[in-house]
């Protein structure tokens, strides 16, 4: 899929409501031997690898799961801290599943209220008159659109590089997310769009007599024609 | 076209340069505060990046555009950072970036034992050059008004 | 587009490596006078190794535009391969990996350093080329890692090869900004 994710934030940098919409993120188990090559560190609630490159292990991912068992952020599956389990001798050979960490619900918050700040600053760093806050801001694996309205809410998308059209599709998503904000009486604005009808039921698409089912409708917004 | 202006962060975020050429608006700070603003608005932006990628990434960010300017960004393995603000026709610099660093920085910094890394620019040799490679790129115009 | 410096002209700033054999010997002799025992000689060869070090990664990344090394290996194969044919034209050759992969060995079959140089008697614990441990280090120290560099073999000392001992200590955390890969 070419959309990767859409994010809607208040006007307070609060996220109201989030869409993952990709493949899974690439991951590798392997077996190694005492000593690890790789060297570990703790960053946040979870071990990284910081140096050491193998057989698609990346400087940055994260320890998933050793001996097939899931870890608990800086602990194994049964209660014991990874480095030291993994700086005894005796607990090798194990098998470690390394990847790209995904976020936690509060990881996004966070990620959704530091952009919304990163946008203001970018309006005022700006060595030109008038100028808005970050609208499009490119790397090499993904680039984010903004689109910001009037009232300040902002609808983010990060989608491939290559793909075209976003622009288009924040204002469908702006379409959809303001007919549930006027024409639905019980949700308040800037709340968490929470509502069960917006989960579920992939394929509808627009607006029916009962209420609009945004998630749904924005799920088939994100996937429709316009994504490679 | 054209270049807006140009800063020079080291890997302490210490600003080791700045130049403009066509700034029509001042941040309303101080520039200690406006460099410190700029800086940690990029540390930021990085670790954004860096944790919302949902890919393994090679150069990391790259550019972001606002209504008005395009900020371009380019770092070294050593940590020293080269961001430029230019207006939105200029597209994809960071070979002129990479430029300004290996033709002026290194070689008229680095390369120079008197001027000390890690804090401001004094040499005027580079600052001369620098202003004369800027003016010669050919999304640079200055503008009338 | 008008190029500032003088890249272009590469080939007329070379400089004869007699020239280069010659001044290293001077500041090496020169050292000795002024410190008078072999240690302390030492110690200001790897100082200053370490300050041309830290400025020559910048120059070093300038030119070769390879980027940031996320494994010893690769680092490894970075400094023989690229770095050592771009700086002293020799291609050290990397055996001796320690089993966490974190210590490896420099084989020089020739070092340029030491073309012509007989170490006398009374010098017997100078490290005649210790400048190049210091500059491995200030530069590695730039791009966030600490190594440890010294000499086990010399051919000025009898031995049949020069050999460089590199071993990694750590990434350096303090200055990489959260989120950095």
């Amino acid at each position: 899929m070419a959309i990767f994710s859409v994010y809607v934030v208040n006007k307070a940098g609060g996220l109201i409501y989030q869409l993952d919409h990709y493949a899974p993120r690439a991951e590798s188990e392997k077996t190694f031997g005492f000593p690890l090559e790789l060297v570990l560190r703790p960053h946040d609630e979870r071990v990284l690898v910081a140096f050491g490159q193998r057989d698609g292990v990346r400087v940055g991912h994260a320890v998933l799961a050793i001996n097939g068992l899931e870890v608990n952020g800086r602990f194994t599956g049964d209660g014991r801290d990874v480095l030291e389990y993994l700086s005894s001798p005796a607990n090798f050979p194990v098998s470690i599943r390394f990847g790209r960490p995904r976020l936690s619900s509060n990881e996004k918050l966070m990620l959704a209220s530091m952009f919304h700040s990163l946008f203001a600053i970018g309006s005022q760093l700006s060595p030109e008159q008038g100028s808005s806050g970050i609208e499009v801001l490119e790397t090499d694996t993904f680039k984010l659109h903004c689109f910001q309205t009037l009232t300040g809410i902002k609808f983010v998308v990060l989608a491939d590089p290559r793909q075209a059209g976003i622009d288009a599709l924040l204002r469908k998503i702006y379409e959809i997310y303001s007919d549930f904000a006027l024409k639905n009486p019980f949700y308040s604005l800037e709340m968490p769009i929470r509502y069960p009808l917006l989960l579920g039921q992939e394929q509808q698409q627009g607006p029916a007599s009962p209420p609009p089912v945004t998630g749904a409708a924005l799920e088939a917004a994100a996937s429709s024609p316009l994504n490679v | 076209m054209t270049v807006h202006n140009l800063y020079l962060f080291d890997r302490n975020g210490i600003c080791l340069h700045y130049s403009e050429w066509n700034r029509k608006k001042q941040a309303g700070i101080s520039k200690e505060e406006e460099f410190k603003l700029m800086y940690g608005m990029l540390f930021s932006i990085r670790s954004f990046v860096s944790k919302m990628s949902p890919l393994d990434m090679k150069e990391g960010f790259l550019s972001f555009q606002t209504s008005k300017y395009k900020l371009h960004y380019y770092e070294t393995p050593t940590g020293l950072k080269v961001v430029m603000n230019t207006d939105l026709g200029v597209g994809n610099i960071r070979d002129v970036l990479h430029q300004i660093y290996s033709y002026i920085y290194v070689e008229y910094v680095v390369k120079n034992p008197l001027c000390s890394l890690n804090e401001t620019i004094q040499s005027e040799l580079f600052r001369s050059k620098l202003d004369t490679f800027v003016r010669s790129l050919p999304f640079f115009s200055a503008r009338a008004g | 587009m008008a190029r500032q410096g003088s890249r272009g002209g590469a080939e007329s700033k070379k400089m004869s490596s007699e020239l280069f054999t010659l001044t290293y010997g001077a500041l090496v002799t020169q050292l000795c006078k002024d410190y008078e025992n072999d240690e302390d000689v030492n110690k200001q060869l790897d100082k200053m190794g370490y300050n041309i070090g830290v400025r020559l990664i910048e120059d070093f990344l300038a030119r070769s535009n390879v980027g940031r090394c996320h494994d010893f290996r690769e680092t490894a194969d970075v400094i023989a391969k690229v770095a050592f044919k771009m700086y002293l034209g020799i291609t050290p050759s990397i055996t001796n990996w320690s089993p966490a992969g974190d210590e490896f060995s420099l084989i020089l079959e020739n070092n340029p350093l030491v073309d012509f140089v007989e170490l006398p008697d009374n010098h017997s614990s100078l490290i005649y080329s210790n400048l190049l441990c210091g500059v491995l280090r200030g530069a590695l120290e730039m791009v966030q890692m600490a190594v440890d560099v010294k000499f086990v073999q010399d051919t000025l000392k009898g031995d049949g090869v020069t050999e460089i001992r590199m071993k990694f200590i750590r990434r350096i955390e303090d200055n990489l900004p959260a989120g950095e890969e």
